[in-house]
């Protein structure tokens, strides 16, 4: 980067106010984003928080059953010994029956916690800083950061010196958190499932971060009772906190002492981190992520071979030219003419041949005879028709006008 | 930082993702296709515009907003701008009528990006005429109450 991007400072008294104007952008904010590692390192760190539990390792074997061997008409699970109970006779032990242990019980000397490799960890948490840093993570990871004044969030040392909730929550509201944490508060849920029996009623979204410098900060205090916000030193900078969930992009809101800290925590790219003994911050594959812009620069596009353009080669559906004239005429381009020419011969000889002639004579005389006959058969059926009406007339006295009815 | 490299980070899961039925769709207010793709999620790239439904009273012409993505150097709010700022967008109230709404994200996107820009421009065409609608519906139970 030939420029660095800068940062102001807000008071913490009114958000429109700026105590420190251009302050350089920690190089940690530079860092590649890689949300391979940090998933990966996620995943394992949030193991490490478990305790150890197991099942009862007597549980389901507290019989002395036995099995009953073949030729008793019944499967071979070994099945429970005595009698005058029910529970004699029941198949036991196994997984698959009822009342038997389960399948491979826990037992507490399961691997619960592991070791991810410290560049590792730190190439993560490094990561998941600069993650914090850019809008459109944050607003993905669902922060509702509309009203901030700016990302990442500068504000003076004086709000490590809050102790009470009420100056803490106003100093939210002048910066725009509020609106996250109202967010937290409007969605919590009591939990699905049995771990409300178990000390986890509601299931609490995460808010604000706030990370401080000076060991002597009575921040915690002030902030601990806002709902979803925490608190974090800058030196124990926790994954779990910057990437609830694996999830890059947590809203931050830092001190201005703790930003200025973070330069010495991970170091820059001309000097390796002070803190962190021998860490490096990790460098690009590529300095400009950006591929659009190499695509269309003039450097790369004068090299480029002009696109093809998609050249049909022959039509889809293939058109028989002997019965369609446009295919005909794609084919031979003279044809259209020979078409024409024959068209007009035939209609200058329409006139004189003989041929015609007669078909034409042949037609005009079976029309003619075609009339004759239907004619006569016209005749014929009125003359039925007329006749059918006199002998009803005649014979069954029936009137005139009423025999049309009928 | 870049639409590439944001969209590897974001396209498994945001805040905006939305999986039903088969469909990857997107309440991103940037996203005028509603459906979840590189080109149309807007809060990832350097210019969108996100044609934005608001609730408003009766008498404003529309209800609409021209969300525009910001592209700053540094993510500051400018204070000293019209329109209302956030660190991401600066919100347009549409209130001169579509025509003049629609020459807004035409100049915006110029002649690139015409899928998203036609994208746009339906999305406000759309919320236009649902608006007259219920504009229209409003005020005539106004009058009814009224007599």
């Amino acid at each position: 980067m030939t420029s660095v991007p800068l940062v102001s400072v807000f008071s913490a008294d009114d958000s429109s106010k700026v105590t420190a104007k251009h302050i350089p952008l920690p190089a940690v904010f530079q860092t590649p984003i890689r949300p391979d590692i940090v998933s990966f390192v996620h995943t394992n760190i949030a193991k490490n928080r478990r305790q150890a539990h197991a099942v009862n390792p007597q549980a389901g074997m507290q019989h002395s059953a036995e099995s009953w061997g073949t030729g008793r008409a019944v499967a071979r699970i070994p099945r429970v010994s005595g009698s005058g109970t029910h529970r004699s006779g029941q198949a036991a032990f196994g997984n698959q029956c009822r009342k038997g242990r389960m399948s491979l019980p826990i037992k507490v000397w399961r691997r619960w916690h592991r070791r991810v490799n410290i560049k590792q960890k730190r190439h993560a948490a490094a990561t998941a800083v600069a993650a914090t840093g850019i809008v459109p993570l944050v607003l993905a990871r669902g922060h509702r950061i509309s009203q901030v004044p700016q990302i990442p969030l500068v504000v003076e040392d004086k709000i490590e010196s809050y102790e009470k909730t009420t100056d803490a929550l106003n100093f939210l509201k002048r910066f725009g958190a509020f609106e996250d944490v109202q967010k937290v508060v409007s969605t919590k849920v009591v939990r699905a499932g049995i771990s409300k029996q178990r000390g986890k009623k509601y299931r609490v979204r995460k808010g604000p971060l706030v990370v401080y410098f000076n060991e002597n900060a009575k921040l915690l205090k002030a902030f601990r009772n806002v709902p979803g916000v925490e608190v974090v030193n800058v030196t124990r900078l926790n994954l779990l906190q910057l990437a609830p969930g694996g999830q890059l992009g947590r809203f931050v809101i830092w001190t201005q002492s703790a930003f200025a800290h973070l330069d010495k925590l991970f170091g820059t790219y001309r000097y390796s981190s002070i803190i962190k003994d021998g860490y490096q911050l990790l460098r690009p594959l590529i300095t400009n992520p950006d591929l659009a812009r190499i695509i269309n620069s003039n450097q790369v596009q004068e090299k480029v071979q002009p696109a093809k353009t998609t050249k049909v080669l022959h039509e889809v559906q293939k058109k028989n030219p002997l019965k369609n004239t446009k295919a005909m005429d794609r084919l031979n381009p003279y044809a259209k003419k020979q078409r024409a020419a024959a068209a007009a011969a035939i209609k200058a000889n329409t006139k004189g041949t003989k041929k015609i002639k007669k078909n034409k004579a042949l037609k005009k005389a079976s029309r003619a005879a075609y009339n004759k006959v239907a004619a006569s058969l016209n005749d014929a059926t009125k003359a039925a028709v007329q006749e059918e009406q006199d002998i009803k007339v005649k014979y069954f006295s029936v009137q005139k006008g009423a025999a049309q009815t009928e | 930082m870049s639409q590439q490299v944001l969209w590897e980070v974001v396209k498994g899961n945001n805040a905006f993702l939305v999986k039903r039925n088969g469909l990857t769709l997107s309440t991103d207010p940037f996203n005028n296709t509603g459906v979840q793709t590189y080109s149309s999620t807007g809060f990832i790239s350097k210019n969108a515009v996100g044609v934005v439904p608001t609730s408003g009273k009766v008498n404003q012409i529309n209800n609409i907003n021209l969300v525009a993505k910001k592209s700053t150097k540094f993510q500051q709010v400018d204070r000293k701008a019209k329109n209302t700022q956030s660190v991401y967008a600066s919100t347009l109230a549409v209130k001169h009528g579509v025509h003049t709404a629609s020459r807004v994200i035409r100049k915006r996107f110029g002649t690139s990006r015409v899928g998203l820009q036609k994208a746009a421009l339906r999305k406000l065409v759309k919320l236009n005429r649902a608006n007259s609608v219920r504009r229209r519906n409003e005020l005539a139970a106004a009058k009814a109450q009224k007599k």
